[in-house]
């Protein structure tokens, strides 16, 4: 199973005294930790598999650590973001915080309010996994089923009848019974209600 | 019988012939005239009783020598008059001459002899008969009238007026009739007498065209009313000169009738053009004074009277120039009531004691439009004059007292600016040094902090904490280098900047631009500067920024209790310029002394700590040194040395 990948953090600094720190601490509480000196380089050499959450300097040359944020969330990159920089003002951290970042913190900043903030992100990184693991594992069910399966599907979770359902496709009653079943078993669905539960994760919300 | 009619008839001619005689001596001492004979054989001379009166002598003299009369004829005239006779014994023709003689006394006589020669009857002569009449009365008088014409025509030349006199004017006039015209009235118009007086026509062919008309005018006017006339107008010399000429006629009557004019012709150019010059001078001032705002006036402040006022006072008051000067009075009441106590108080006081005054920066409300103006009065007692009286000038100074607020403003906002600036500067100094010093410092806290667990570990991992150490350490040093380079800012972060400065012109600047400022504080600034060289090699703008630096902390130290701030400049045995900035406030820490130019050390709340150490900074990096000690009496005294500018040295 791929949750069982170990958690990662990501520091992008382009202070290498505070990158190498920050990379020690992570990794003397027993995670691994990647360091990069710029956003494009996080972004060229990315290869997320596991829990992991992002350490990111706010003054970045080039691109500052808002507009990274602003870029990943563009791209549909969803990773939860610490902040920190070494002269933070409370307008920056508010817009920071809107858009979903994790924490903000100050340098110097207490290790454990890091470590904390740490552990928070990748538990929350990794139950945002997890739904995701499970949203993939449906859909792949999902398109094992054939047209005709999926069709009956769509209509038991509008609520239909078998009798319904078969005047709505020109079918016998019996033909409707057994495609149904046939998509229970390949959703691997305890009974409607679970299918039910099974249709509205496959449904395309976006995370806002 | 016979003999008794002869004797009779005798006694009757001799009677007739002594009659005769004495009508003829009574005829000649009035006529003053006297007859002699000349005896051309014997050269004597008898004369008649008038004749010996005439020079002046007796008949009891007798016969006459020739000799005797030579000496008493003027020498002057000696040779003329016996040349005359000669020539009359010559050709038989009458002598006659006018000459001098001297009395016995002295006395001169002007006389005129008539001479006739006579012959006998072979043809040669032996007499002259002759008269001598004494004309000195007529002379004399014939003298004084030439000198009185002499001196008339004299001072009319001299007053460069003349006379005139005709029996009328106008048409007769052009037929050259009665016309009378003085030496000096041909000479004004430069024409000549011998030519006579000139007809109307020619006379207003005289006058300058743009005055003919009217002068044709003002003689048609004279003739018709028989009136007067006193005009000026101008007149052209043949020559092409212009003249201004004064024309006065008046009419005379004689029991009622009109007989004739009598007039004075005065050559008035020079008055004329004085007076136009007076004119235009007099327009040139009023503009002079109008332009300054500067108005002219005489007053008698006693008896509260206005003797002139100049067109500008009025305007400056807001009086109407048409109503002639105002009394006093109306002047205290356009006085401002917040000023008028103290402005009548020093007008008073100047009055009693004789004194002069100047009163600056009073208000009045302006008698016109209401309006309020700043003014100052100037007044001089005119010693020569009764008591109070004063002349004096009154300038209305709104717009240089609102110029100077503005200046006052500006310069308050400059001095505002600077130390803006310098607070500004500090502040982002600070802003850009805190960012630098905090990622070492917050690096190697991560790092201590990650230290602390490798330790913490069972067991520990000695390695990793080693490794976390090492970092701690780098950190470190990176903290301490960021403070070297801000220490080294000025001596690396820019290239010098080396120019030729003048210390004094800084100092000047500086000192303007902390006027107000100073003021605000009571604190006077003076300076005593070293003449011989001023002139330093150095960075101009950063020089500027040691001494703002220096002079904000002394005004600073006397904000409480004002005070004096004093800039000395002197050169120093190693030939480098000395400046001490000195004031008398609060003095240098006594804890701190030695700290006070260290970066970030301050002993003021919204100090920055960074005001003696940019100078200590500065001075250094021009190869000079900056120290304090503290004064006898109140307060500090900052010192720094500049080398003075090379060649510079004696």
């Amino acid at each position: 199973m791929k949750s069982a990948a170990l958690p990662t953090v990501f520091i992008i600094d382009d202070d290498k005294g505070m990158r190498q720190a920050i990379e020690d601490l992570v990794e003397s509480v027993g995670l691994r930790a990647e360091t990069f000196a710029s956003g494009e380089e996080f972004l060229s050499r990315r290869h997320i598999s596991g829990p992991s959450c992002l350490v990111l300097d706010v003054r970045l040359p080039q691109m500052s650590g808002l507009d990274f944020q602003r870029r990943l969330t563009e791209t549909g990159t969803q990773i939860p973001i610490i902040f920190i920089t070494a002269h933070g003002d409370i307008p920056m951290s508010v817009r920071a915080l809107k858009s979903g970042a994790v924490e903000f913190l100050t340098k110097p900043f207490r290790d454990q309010d890091l470590l904390d903030a740490i552990q928070q992100a990748l538990q929350h990184d990794r139950a945002a996994q997890e739904q995701q693991a499970e949203i993939h594992d449906l859909r792949e069910r999902y398109h094992t089923l054939t047209a005709r399966e999926q069709e009956v599907m769509a209509l038991v979770v509008s609520g239909m009848l078998n009798k319904q359902i078969a005047s709505e496709i020109g079918a016998s009653e019996a033909t409707v019974k057994i495609h149904r079943g046939n998509a229970m078993h390949k959703m691997q669905a305890a009974s409607v209600v679970d299918l039910l539960r099974m249709a509205d994760k496959l449904k395309p919300h976006p995370r806002k | 019988m016979a003999n008794e009619d002869v004797q009779r008839t005798l006694e009757e001619l001799s009677r007739n012939l002594q009659e005769s005689k004495a009508w003829l001596e009574e005829a000649q001492r009035v006529a003053h005239l006297g007859y002699w004979v000349w005896d051309l054989e014997t050269n004597h001379l008898i004369w008649s009783d008038e004749t010996y009166r005439i020079f002046g002598l007796t008949p009891q003299e007798g016969l006459i020598d020739l000799d005797k009369v030579r000496e008493m004829i003027h020498p002057d005239d000696r040779e003329a008059v016996f040349r005359t006779a000669g020539e009359a014994v010559r050709s038989g023709a009458r002598a006659d001459c006018e000459h001098r003689l001297f009395r016995p006394n002295g006395e001169m006589r002007i006389v005129h002899s008539l001479g006739d020669l006579k012959k006998d009857s072979s043809g040669r002569p032996y007499q002259i008969f002759g008269t001598t009449q004494d004309i000195t009365e007529r002379k004399r008088a014939e003298e004084a009238l030439k000198q009185s014409q002499f001196y008339l025509s004299e001072g009319q030349r001299l007053a460069h007026m003349g006379s005139w006199a005709s029996k009328d004017l106008g048409i007769r006039w052009s037929h050259d009739l009665g016309i009378y015209w003085s030496d000096e009235v041909y000479k004004i118009y430069g024409l000549d007498p011998q030519n006579g007086p000139p007809n109307l026509e020619q006379f207003l062919a005289a006058v300058h065209p743009d005055d003919r008309a009217s002068m044709a005018e003002t003689v048609r006017v004279m003739h018709e009313q028989c009136g007067g006339c006193d005009v000026i107008h101008r007149i052209v010399r043949p020559d092409g000169e212009v003249r201004y000429v004064r024309c006065v006629g008046v009419p005379v009557f004689e029991d009622g009738v009109f007989k004739t004019f009598h007039g004075t012709t005065i050559d008035v150019t020079e008055h004329e053009r004085l007076t136009q010059e007076l004119r235009r001078e007099r327009a040139y001032l009023t503009e002079a004074q109008s332009l300054a705002h500067i108005g002219s006036w005489a007053t008698n402040l006693a008896t509260r009277q206005n003797f002139h006022l100049s067109d500008e006072t009025y305007r400056i008051h807001g009086f109407d120039p048409r109503q002639g000067p105002p009394g006093l009075e109306r002047f205290w009441d356009t006085l401002h009531p917040e000023d008028e106590p103290w402005v009548r108080a020093t007008l008073e006081d100047a009055v009693r004691k004789g004194m002069d005054y100047d009163i600056r920066d009073f208000r009045i409300r302006r008698a016109d439009d209401g309006q309020v103006r700043f003014l100052r009065t100037i007044g001089h007692r005119n010693s020569a004059g009764e008591i109070g009286e004063y002349v004096g000038i009154t300038m209305d100074i709104t717009e240089l007292k609102r110029a100077e607020e503005e200046r006052e403003k500006l310069r308050q906002l400059e001095a505002d600016l600077a130390h803006v600036n310098r607070v500004n500067m500090m502040g982002e100094l600070a802003a850009a040094l805190a960012h630098e010093i905090r990622q070492p410092i917050a690096a190697s806290i991560t790092s201590a902090n990650a230290c602390l667990r490798w330790l913490a570990r069972d067991p520990p991992d000695l390695e990793r904490a080693r490794a976390a150490a090492s970092r701690i350490e780098q950190d470190g040093n990176r903290a301490a280098d960021v403070i070297s380079r801000l220490r080294s800012f000025y001596k690396k972060g820019t290239p010098p900047k080396r120019e030729t400065v003048d210390i004094k012109e800084i100092i000047r600047e500086m000192t303007a631009l902390f006027r107000t400022e100073a003021l605000r504080h009571s604190v006077r600034i003076h300076s005593e500067l070293h003449e011989e060289r001023p002139h330093v090699l150095a960075d101009g703008v950063q020089l500027q920024q040691v001494f703002m630096n220096l002079m904000l902390n002394a005004i600073e130290a006397m904000k409480d209790s004002g005070g004096e701030l004093t800039i000395t400049s002197r050169p120093n045995p190693e030939g480098q310029l000395v400046v001490s900035i000195s004031d008398t406030g609060v003095g240098l820490p006594a804890d701190s002394a030695e700290r006070i130019f260290d970066a970030f050390h301050t002993t003021k709340p919204q100090g920055t700590g960074m005001g003696l150490a940019i100078t200590r900074s500065i001075v250094e990096a021009h190869g000079g040194h900056v120290w304090a000690t503290a004064n006898q009496g109140a307060g500090a005294t900052f010192h720094f040395t500049l080398p003075a500018k090379a060649g510079t040295r004696a």
